[in-house]
């Protein structure tokens, strides 16, 4: 629930009571939409003890106040408390219940579960864990900012020779056995 | 209230109670339990026992109960997700929970892995699988009053707010879901309701 309660900020008051002014003083024409007429009193009655007092703001003119709310409608308001039952119906209704996915399989390599459309988390996870160990290899090897050098790259595991497919391009070593995922050329 | 904890001070520092416990210190006077933390209802309905089953009886399908206590996320919210998993087999209630995007549903799924855990271990239940969500209820945890800063000097109150789940398993596969109630069905019940009128107050 928002409560705005007026700060005792004397700079603001005097902003508010110049807007109510101008507000009554019909200088406001464009705040409440369309309407022809220019705001002013319900009632003018002749005599300058009526005119309303300016920024000094001669008692928070309560006397204007509900002629001006007679004549215009205010702002939109809830007239009566929407009740329990009115709100389960709305809270409850099946449009806003959560729809149970039918495209969840389960991945061939791992066993987890898995989107249809979307790749396995697990295996995305591995291949992101290798990915991140071969680079640090490769900063490793170049030692700092703006050294790659123009020729491909072939990633060996032990065991493994290059092959004559593999001349003039850099070769990163890893110290492990070749993932079964990572299916040589 | 001084006076009552030095009178307290005294009667536990009472000479003949050390003579009699023959040790410095009176352990009947130490508390023992965690009595400061109440333990909540559904957290006791995991001790009841019920007595042993006559060999004619079908057997009684385990109960689980477990809940975790104020989890930061609001009932209402937690409540579609709940609503979502009620009278699911627990491996359906899991998938469906690890690709939903909401924050309560992350929690709901650690809460039934503890319980699918308590359940083989201290429950005697032999497949995990075999378990399906008999209930699944949120509450309403301690809300905090808090300020919200607004422009131009205003404020507002917010309530942060908490919630607790609580979820029940039964061993088990999933009840069938009912049958949707036709037209056929609700004509024969009304044709039934014209039947049973009587005549009060007469003959």
């Amino acid at each position: 629930v928002l409560v705005l309660v007026r700060s005792p900020l004397p700079r603001l008051r005097a902003l508010l009571q110049r807007c109510w002014g101008r507000l009554e003083r019909g200088l406001w024409p464009g705040v409440f939409g369309d309407h022809s007429l220019p705001l002013g009193p319900a009632v003018a009655v002749q005599g300058p003890a009526l005119v309303p007092q300016g920024i000094n703001g001669s008692g928070g003119s309560s006397a204007e106040a509900p002629r001006l709310l007679d004549s215009i409608v205010w702002m939109a308001a809830p007239k009566q408390r929407r009740t329990i039952e009115v709100n389960r119906c709305r809270r409850r209704h099946p449009t806003k219940l959560i729809e149970i996915k039918r495209n969840i399989d389960v991945c061939p390599e791992c066993g987890n579960l898995k989107q249809k459309h979307v790749l396995c988390g697990y295996c995305y996870a591995k291949v992101k864990e290798e990915t991140r160990l071969v680079r640090m290899e490769i900063h490793k090897k170049e030692g700092g900012p703006f050294n790659a050098p123009a020729v491909e790259t072939v990633v060996l595991y032990e065991g493994e020779k290059p092959t004559e497919k593999d001349e003039g391009k850099r070769i990163i070593e890893r110290a492990r056995k070749r993932p079964s995922w990572f299916v040589q050329n | 209230s001084g006076a009552a904890w030095a009178r307290g001070l005294l009667s536990w520092a009472r000479p003949e109670r050390w003579l009699a416990s023959g040790s410095l210190f009176p352990l009947s006077c130490i508390h023992t339990s965690t009595s400061l933390q109440k333990i909540g209802k559904w957290e006791k309905k995991n001790r009841i026992v019920y007595p042993p089953q006559l060999p004619g009886e079908p057997r009684r399908p385990a109960e689980i109960y477990h809940c975790r206590r104020e989890i930061k996320y609001s009932k209402d919210k937690m409540w579609y997700l709940a609503k979502l998993i009620k009278g699911m087999s627990i491996d359906q209630a899991l998938a469906q929970l690890e690709f939903s995007d909401k924050k309560g549903a992350k929690v709901i799924k650690e809460v039934l892995l503890e319980a699918q855990e308590m359940a083989v271990r201290k429950h005697n239940v032999e497949f995990k699988s075999n378990l399906h969500i008999a209930e699944s209820q949120t509450g309403r945890g301690r809300y905090v009053k808090r300020v919200r800063c607004h422009g131009k000097g205003m404020f507002g109150m917010m309530k942060i707010s908490r919630c607790h789940y609580f979820v029940k398993l039964v061993e088990g596969p999933p009840p069938p879901p009912e049958p949707p109630r036709t037209g056929f069905e609700q004509a024969k019940e009304y044709v039934q309701q014209l039947r049973n009128r009587t005549l009060v107050h007469t003959l």
